[in-house]
C-alpha cells in the first residue's frame, strides 16, 4: 500500500509539473501584456512595468522563476488587479465555488442515485421511461441555458428565489440546481446500469429465494453493490462541476473561481489564468487519487498491491 | 461506505448551508440606500495605479481633490478654497480648506498633494496615468528618467498653501484637478500598508463624501457609506450605496426588475425594449469611434477619394439606431459632441466644426468616387482587412461595415476581430489595413482628441499627415495657449482640415443607456473625466 | 438468471422420422454480427426513431448551402423580428410581439413588405434565424464529426498499438494516458483556443479531440487485449501475417462495436463543448454560426425575444437526445448482455 501510494504521489507531482510547464509555454505564446493603458505610455514607462512583472528576463529564466514560485504556491501578481497576489485572489474565491460546487454535487448525486435505483427496480415501465428522458435531458441541455431559464422563470417571474448575487442560502439554490443537472444525469444513468446488472446476479436470486423482502434486497444488497463503482465516476463529475461553474457563476454573479477564470481569460490576466489552471489540476488529480484509494478500500474485489497500476 | 453514511454526509452538507443562510445580512429600514450595478470588478483603489472607469468612479466618490467638477464641467471648490493664477497661466496658487480629515484621523494638508503627485510621476510607481501630468514642470523629464521625481513643479508652503508650476499654460488645468489621479495621498497610510495600499477597503484611507466598506480586493460587492468626517457631510444625503458587480447584462436586468438593483447599464438589445420606460436614461460619453486607414501600408489609402468613398458608404444613422441601438449617436467628427463649449458663443465644439461630407451617407457618390479613385491609382479592385476588437459590439460593427463597403463594386473586405490588447499592439505596429479605433477623452477639452493626429503622434496609426494641421495644433498648445479665443479657432480649423481630407472616417459617439429608479436624484454626469459623481445623490 | 418460463402443454411434439435428416440444419438465416446488431437495433423503437431523426436533421443541415444560402446576409432594418408563418395566426408565429406591455405587429412596425416571411424570425442584425439555424446545425455537426474522427484516428491507433506491443511499451503508453486524463481538459482546451483564437473551425475541432481521445484509446486497448489472445489471431500470426494486416483485417472489424458506440457518445459531447466554448466567448468566430453561438446570441435577448434562444436550443437538445438514445440503443444492440430485456 505504502509503495503504491508513493508511486501515485510521484505521478501526481509529475502530472502537475507537466501541466504547469504546458500552461507556462502556452501563456508565452499568447499576445498581450499587463498594461491596460498601453496607448498612453512612453517606452521607458513600459520598460519599468515589464521589469516589475519580470517580463524583461529571457523566457527560460521566467520559466525557472515561475516553476520555483509555483512550487511554493506563489503564482505572482495579477495583471488585472494591481498588487494583488494571485494566490490571494483565488483563495478569497474558493468559498462560494466550494459551496455551490458541493451542494450541486450532493444534490445531483443523491437525486441521481434515487432516480437511477427506481429506474432499475421498475425497469421497462413508464417510471423508467420518464426517468430516462429526464436524465437524458440533463445531458442535453447546456448548463447556461438551464441557468438562464431558472433565473428568469423561478427568480424573476415567480420570485421564489433571488435572481442572482451572493449572500445567504437562498442565493445558492438556483446555481446549485443548475450545476446539479450534469452530475444528476451521469449518476442516474450509471446507477441504473449497475443496478440492473446487480439485480440480475445470482446472489440476488438467492436472496429472493430466501424470501427476503424486495426493499430489503434493494437496500442491503443491490444498492450497496451498485454504488461502489460510482466512486469511479467522481472524477468526471468533478470536471463537470468545474466546467459548469464557469458559466453558472457568471450568470448568477457569484464571486467564485469559475467567474474569475472566465474574467481573466477575457482580460488576458495570465498569472491568474495559470493560478486557476493549477488549482483545478491539483484538485482533479487529488480527487482521482482519493477515489482510487477509496475504491480499493471499499471494493474487496480489488486489492491494491505494489505491482502494476 | 454504507448508505447511512452517505445520508449523514449529505445532511451535514445541507445543514452547513443553512448555517451559511443565517449569515445573510438584513438591511435596517429608514436609511437611505441604493443598489448600483457595476459591470466589472474594482481593480485598485490606489490613485497612482488606477486605470479604468470602475476605479475612477469609486475613487471620485470616496476621495477628494482640489475641486469637484459639477454639472456641465463647472469647477467647484473642494479642498481648495481659493485659487490664484499668475505668470501668464503658468503658476497656480491654491489655498486649502482647514480641518479636512483623512479617515485615519490625519489632516489633509498641502504636503499630501505633493506626496501624491510625486508618487504618481515617480517612474518606480509605474503609474499608467503619469502621462496626464505632461505640461506640469519637469513631468516629461521625470517620465523619461532625465530628472528626479522630486523636481516636479509642485510645492507646499506650510499646511494650507500649494503652488503648482507649469511648463506652458494649460487651459484645461482646473478640470484636471477634479480627476482622481491628481488627488492627495496620505503618506502615513501608503507607508503603513505598503504594497497592500489600495488593495482592499481596509487598507485605503478616505477623505471624500463616502467611505468604502466590504471590498476585499476582488469580490463582487461592496458598500460606500457616508463619511462622517467629511467636511461637507451635510450635503451628503445617502447613508450608503451598495455596489454589485454583475457582468451578465441579462442577469442585471432581471435583478433590476426584481428590485435588487436601482441602477443598471443596458445592453443594446435591452435598450430597444426599454427606450420608453420612465426609468430610462441616456448619457453620451466623450469617446468617439472612428476608422483609420493605413496609408503607410496601403498606398491606395493615400488617395482621398478612396477614403471618402468608404466613408460615404456608411449609413451611420442606420448603424447606431438599428445595429448598436445602445444610445450611441452617429459621430459628425473626431471631437465628441457635448465635450466643450465655445467660451464666447456657447456653441458646442463638435457643432462648430461642421464638416458634413465627413459623415454623410451617399452610396451613389461613394461608387463614383471609388471608381475615380481606383482609376487614379491604376487599380481594378481593392481587397483589405478591417480590424477591430472581439467584443460583441465590435463584431457587430465590423460585420456592418463589411456589408456596407462591399456594396461598392470592386471592394472586398475581410474581418479580423482580436482581443483589445492585440488590436492595440497591431495598431501601434502598423499591422493593419483599416482599423476601428476608439478614443476617450480624459478631460473636457478638444485637444484631448486633436493631438492624436499630429504627424509624429504615436497614436496616429494610419500615418495621415498635414503640415497645416500640425502647425495649428502646435499653436494651440504653445503660442495661443493663453488666448482662449484664438486657441479655440486653431482647434476648430485643425479638425476641419482632418475631416475634409477624410484623414479618418468618424463612426459613432458612444452612448450609455441605463435604467435608474425615477426617485433617484442629484447624480452629476460629465462626459469626460469622472463620469458619475454620487456626492449629492438623493432618494426622494 | 433465467426467468421462470411457463411451458404450454403443446410445446413438445414427437419428432417424426422424416425430420431426422435435417437435424444439423440451422433454420434461422445465417447473420453476421453486424446484421444481428442491426436487427436488434430495429427492435429498439426509441433508438430507431432517433436514428431517423438524426438522418433527417443531417439532411436538412447539409443541404443548407442550397436551401439556405444566405445565413450571413444582414439587413438591420429587419432586426429582431419574431417568427411569422403565412396563414398561421397563433401568437408567437404571426409576427406579433409584446412590446412595452402591448402586442404589436413587429413586421408592420418595421415596414417589412407584405410578402416577406421569416419562419423562425430574425436576429439582431436582421439575419434570418431559420437560415442561420440550418447553417449552424451543419457547422455543429461538422465540428462533432471531425473532432470524433480525429479522436478515432488517434485513440484507436494508440489503443491497438499499446495493447499489441504490450510489455514496457504498453505500460509507458498507459502512464501517458493516465497523466493526460488527470489534466482538467477543459482548462487546457480553453488555453489552446486562446492561443489559436482566429483559426476558424480547426483549432476548436483539435481542442475538443485532444479532450476526448484518451477514453477511446482506453476502450480500444482493453478490447484489443482480449482479442489478442483469441485463436484466430494466433492462427493469423503463425501463418505469418504482418501485425499491420492483422490489425486491419482482424482487429478492426472486431473492435467496430466498441468504436461505433464510443463515436456516438463522442459526437454529442463535442457539439456540447463547442456550445460551452461559444458561451465563454472563445467558440466559432462571427459571422459563422454554430448552434452554440446562436444560443449565446439568443440568450442576451432572452427576456424579450425568448425564441432567439429557444429555437437553436431546442435543435441542440433534439440532436443531443437523439445521439444519446441512439448510442444507448447501439450499445444494447452490440452487447446484448446489457440490453434492457
Amino acid at each position: 500500500m505504502a509503495r503504491y501510494l508513493a508511486k501515485r504521489v510521484f505521478y501526481l507531482l509529475l502530472t502537475l509539473f507537466l501541466i504547469a510547464s504546458i500552461t507556462f509555454f502556452l501563456m508565452k505564446l499568447m499576445p498581450g501584456t499587463p498594461l491596460n493603458n498601453q496607448a498612453k505610455l512612453t517606452k521607458s514607462q513600459i520598460q519599468i512595468i515589464y521589469e516589475q512583472y519580470g517580463l524583461n528576463k529571457p523566457v527560460w529564466q521566467q520559466y525557472i522563476d515561475y516553476m520555483i514560485n509555483a512550487a511554493h504556491g506563489n503564482f505572482g501578481t495579477s495583471f488585472q488587479f494591481s498588487n494583488q497576489e494571485v494566490s490571494y485572489l483565488i483563495g478569497s474565491r474558493i468559498g462560494p465555488s466550494a459551496t455551490i460546487g458541493i451542494q450541486g454535487m450532493v444534490l445531483g448525486v443523491v437525486l441521481g442515485i434515487v432516480t437511477g435505483s427506481i429506474s432499475a427496480i421498475r425497469k421497462n415501465t413508464w417510471v423508467d421511461g420518464t426517468a430516462n428522458i429526464i436524465s437524458i435531458l440533463g445531458l442535453s441541455v447546456p448548463s447556461f441555458v438551464l441557468a438562464i431559464v431558472l433565473q428568469y422563470y423561478i427568480g424573476l417571474k415567480l420570485q421564489w428565489l433571488p435572481v442572482a448575487g451572493w449572500g445567504g442560502f437562498a442565493s445558492t439554490v438556483l446555481p446549485s440546481i443548475a450545476l446539479a443537472a450534469s452530475p444528476f444525469a451521469t449518476t442516474s444513468r450509471f446507477v441504473r446500469t449497475e443496478m440492473v446488472d446487480v439485480l440480475g446476479s445470482d446472489y440476488i436470486e438467492l436472496a429472493k429465494a430466501k424470501g427476503m423482502s424486495r426493499m430489503g434486497i434493494v437496500y442491503h444488497h443491490a444498492l450497496r453493490n451498485s454504488l461502489i463503482p460510482l466512486v469511479t465516476v467522481v472524477g468526471p463529475l468533478a470536471v463537470a462541476i468545474m466546467t459548469g461553474s464557469m458559466v453558472v457563476e457568471n450568470i448568477f454573479s457569484i464571486p467564485g473561481i469559475g467567474e474569475q477564470f472566465v474574467k481573466s481569460i477575457l482580460t488576458n490576466d495570465y498569472p491568474t489564468i495559470m493560478g486557476v489552471t493549477m488549482l483545478y489540476s491539483g484538485l482533479l488529480v487529488l480527487v482521482l487519487l482519493l477515489t482510487d484509494i477509496i475504491y480499493g478500500i471499499i471494493d474487496p474485489r480489488i486489492r491494491i498491491t505494489g505491482k502494476g497500476a | 461506505m454504507k448508505l447511512k453514511t452517505v445520508i449523514k454526509l449529505g445532511s451535514v452538507a445541507l445543514a452547513s448551508t443553512f448555517i451559511l443562510a443565517a449569515c445573510g445580512s438584513s438591511n435596517s429600514s429608514g436609511k437611505k440606500t441604493a443598489n448600483i450595478r457595476e459591470s466589472a470588478e474594482l481593480a485598485t483603489m490606489d490613485q497612482s495605479k488606477v486605470t479604468d472607469v470602475v476605479g475612477f468612479t469609486q475613487l471620485g466618490n470616496t476621495e477628494e481633490g482640489l475641486y469637484r467638477i459639477g454639472k456641465n464641467n463647472k469647477i467647484e471648490n473642494a479642498i481648495a478654497t481659493n485659487t490664484k493664477v499668475s505668470d501668464g497661466g503658468k503658476t497656480y496658487t491654491f489655498t486649502l480648506r482647514k480641518g479636512v480629515k483623512w479617515s485615519n484621523g490625519d489632516e489633509v494638508t498641502a504636503k499630501d498633494f505633493v506626496y501624491g503627485w510625486q508618487r504618481t510621476v515617480n517612474p518606480k510607481t509605474a503609474s499608467q496615468y503619469a502621462y496626464i501630468y505632461s505640461g506640469i514642470k519637469n513631468a516629461d523629464k521625470i517620465a523619461s528618467g532625465k530628472a528626479d521625481y522630486k523636481t516636479l513643479g509642485i510645492k507646499a508652503d506650510g499646511k494650507y498653501k500649494l503652488t503648482v508650476n507649469l511648463e506652458r499654460p494649460i487651459s484645461y488645468f482646473k478640470l484636471l484637478m477634479g480627476f482622481p489621479v491628481f488627488f492627495p495621498q496620505n503618506e502615513n497610510a501608503v507607508n503603513k500598508y505598503g504594497s497592500k495600499y489600495g488593495t482592499s477597503a481596509s487598507t485605503t484611507v478616505y477623505n471624500g463624501p463616502y467611505r468604502m466598506k466590504g471590498w476585499t480586493g476582488s469580490n463582487l460587492s461592496w458598500e460606500l457609506v457616508k463619511n462622517n468626517t467629511y467636511w461637507d457631510k451635510k450635503n451628503v444625503k445617502m447613508d450608503s450605496l451598495n455596489w454589485k458587480v454583475v457582468k451578465d447584462a441579462g442577469t442585471a436586468l432581471n435583478m433590476y426588475n426584481s428590485k435588487k438593483l436601482d441602477q443598471t447599464v443596458l445592453s443594446s438589445e435591452q435598450v430597444k425594449q426599454y427606450k420608453s420606460n420612465k426609468d430610462y436614461k441616456k448619457f453620451l460619453n466623450a469617446s468617439t469611434f472612428y476608422i483609420e486607414f493605413n496609408q503607410k501600408k496601403d498606398k491606395y489609402f493615400k488617395n482621398a477619394k478612396i477614403r471618402e468613398a468608404l466613408s460615404l458608404a456608411i449609413n451611420r444613422d442606420q448603424f447606431v439606431n438599428k445595429v448598436l441601438g445602445d444610445g450611441s449617436v452617429a459621430a459628425t467628427g473626431l471631437t465628441s459632441a457635448g465635450l466643450a463649449k465655445d467660451a464666447k458663443t456657447g456653441k458646442d465644439f463638435a457643432k462648430q466644426v461642421d464638416v458634413k461630407s465627413a459623415s454623410e451617407y451617399n452610396l451613389k457618390k461613394a461608387k463614383t468616387l471609388m471608381a475615380e479613385g481606383l482609376k487614379e491609382e491604376g487599380l481594378k479592385s481593392i481587397d483589405f482587412q478591417l480590424m477591430s476588437d472581439d467584443t460583441t459590439g465590435a463584431k457587430q460593427t465590423t460585420e456592418f461595415l463589411q456589408s456596407a463597403w462591399e456594396k461598392i463594386p470592386n471592394v472586398k473586405v475581410s474581418l479580423s476581430n482580436i482581443p483589445f490588447k492585440n488590436r492595440l499592439a497591431n495598431s501601434t505596429a502598423g499591422k493593419f489595413d483599416t482599423v476601428v479605433t476608439a478614443w476617450g477623452a480624459d478631460f473636457s477639452d478638444p485637444i484631448s482628441f486633436l493631438q492624436l493626429f499630429t504627424s509624429d503622434n504615436s497614436q496616429n496609426n494610419g500615418k495621415w499627415s498635414s503640415k497645416e494641421y500640425d502647425n495649428l495644433i502646435n499653436a494651440a498648445n504653445t503660442t495661443d495657449a493663453s488666448n482662449t479665443e484664438k486657441r479655440w479657432d486653431d482647434m476648430v480649423k485643425a479638425e476641419q482640415i482632418l475631416l475634409k481630407d477624410q484623414g479618418i472616417a468618424p463612426l459613432y459617439q458612444q452612448g450609455q443607456s441605463m435604467l435608474r429608479r425615477s426617485n433617484i436624484k442629484g447624480i452629476v454626469y460629465n462626459s469626460a473625466g469622472l463620469n458619475f459623481d454620487y456626492k449629492q445623490m438623493d432618494v426622494k | 438468471m433465467e426467468e421462470k418460463v411457463k411451458i404450454p402443454k403443446d410445446a413438445f411434439q414427437p419428432v417424426s422420422k422424416e425430420d431426422r435428416l435435417d437435424d444439423e440444419k440451422i433454420t434461422a438465416p445465417s447473420r453476421t454480427f453486424l446484421q444481428d446488431a442491426w436487427r436488434r437495433l430495429k427492435e429498439n423503437k426509441a433508438a430507431f426513431i432517433s436514428m431517423w431523426i438524426l438522418i433527417i436533421v443531417a439532411i436538412f443541415a447539409f443541404t443548407s448551402p442550397i436551401t439556405a444560402p444566405n445565413p450571413n446576409n444582414s439587413n438591420p432594418d429587419y432586426a429582431n423580428l419574431p417568427a411569422k408563418i403565412p396563414g398561421v395566426s397563433i401568437n408567437g408565429f404571426n409576427g406579433t410581439i409584446v412590446q412595452g406591455g402591448e402586442r404589436v405587429d413587429a413586421y408592420k412596425a418595421n415596414n417589412v413588405p407584405a410578402g416577406k416571411y421569416f419562419y423562425f424570425g430574425t436576429d439582431y442584425l436582421g439575419r434570418s434565424l431559420g437560415q442561420r439555424i440550418l447553417h449552424g446545425t451543419m457547422i455543429s455537426l461538422l465540428i462533432g464529426v471531425f473532432a470524433t474522427l480525429i479522436d478515432l484516428l488517434i485513440g484507436v491507433g494508440y489503443g491497438i498499438f499499446s495493447a499489441w506491443k504490450g510489455g514496457k511499451v504498453d505500460i509507458f503508453m498507459q502512464r501517458i494516458i493516465e497523466i493526460m486524463s488527470s489534466v482538467p481538459n477543459i482548462v487546457i482546451m480553453v488555453l489552446l483556443l486562446l492561443v489559436f483564437k482566429n483559426g476558424g473551425i480547426l483549432p476548436i475541432v483539435l481542442a475538443i479531440a485532444i479532450n476526448e481521445w484518451t477514453t477511446m484509446a482506453r476502450l480500444t486497448r482493453a478490447q484489443t487485449l482480449q482479442l489478442k489472445n483469441q485463436e484466430y489471431i494466433l492462427a493469423a500470426q503463425s501463418l505469418g501475417e504482418s501485425p499491420w494486416k492483422i490489425s486491419i483485417k482482424h482487429l478492426l472489424p472486431n473492435l467496430s462495436s466498441v468504436i461505433i458506440i464510443q463515436t456516438m457518445f463522442t459526437i454529442p459531447t463535442a457539439i456540447f463543448f463547442e456550445a460551452f466554448l461559444s458561451y465563454i466567448g472563445i467558440g466559432i468566430q462571427a459571422p459563422t454560426a454554430s448552434l452554440g453561438t446562436l444560443i449565446n446570441d439568443g440568450q442576451r435577448n432572452f427576456q424579450f425575444l425568448p425564441f432567439q434562444m429557444w429555437y437553436p436550443a431546442i435543435v441542440l437538445a433534439i440532436i443531443m437526445i437523439a445521439f444519446n438514445v441512439l448510442a444507448d440503443g447501439l450499445r444494447d444492440a452490440f452487447d446484448p448482455r446489457t440490453a434492457r430485456r
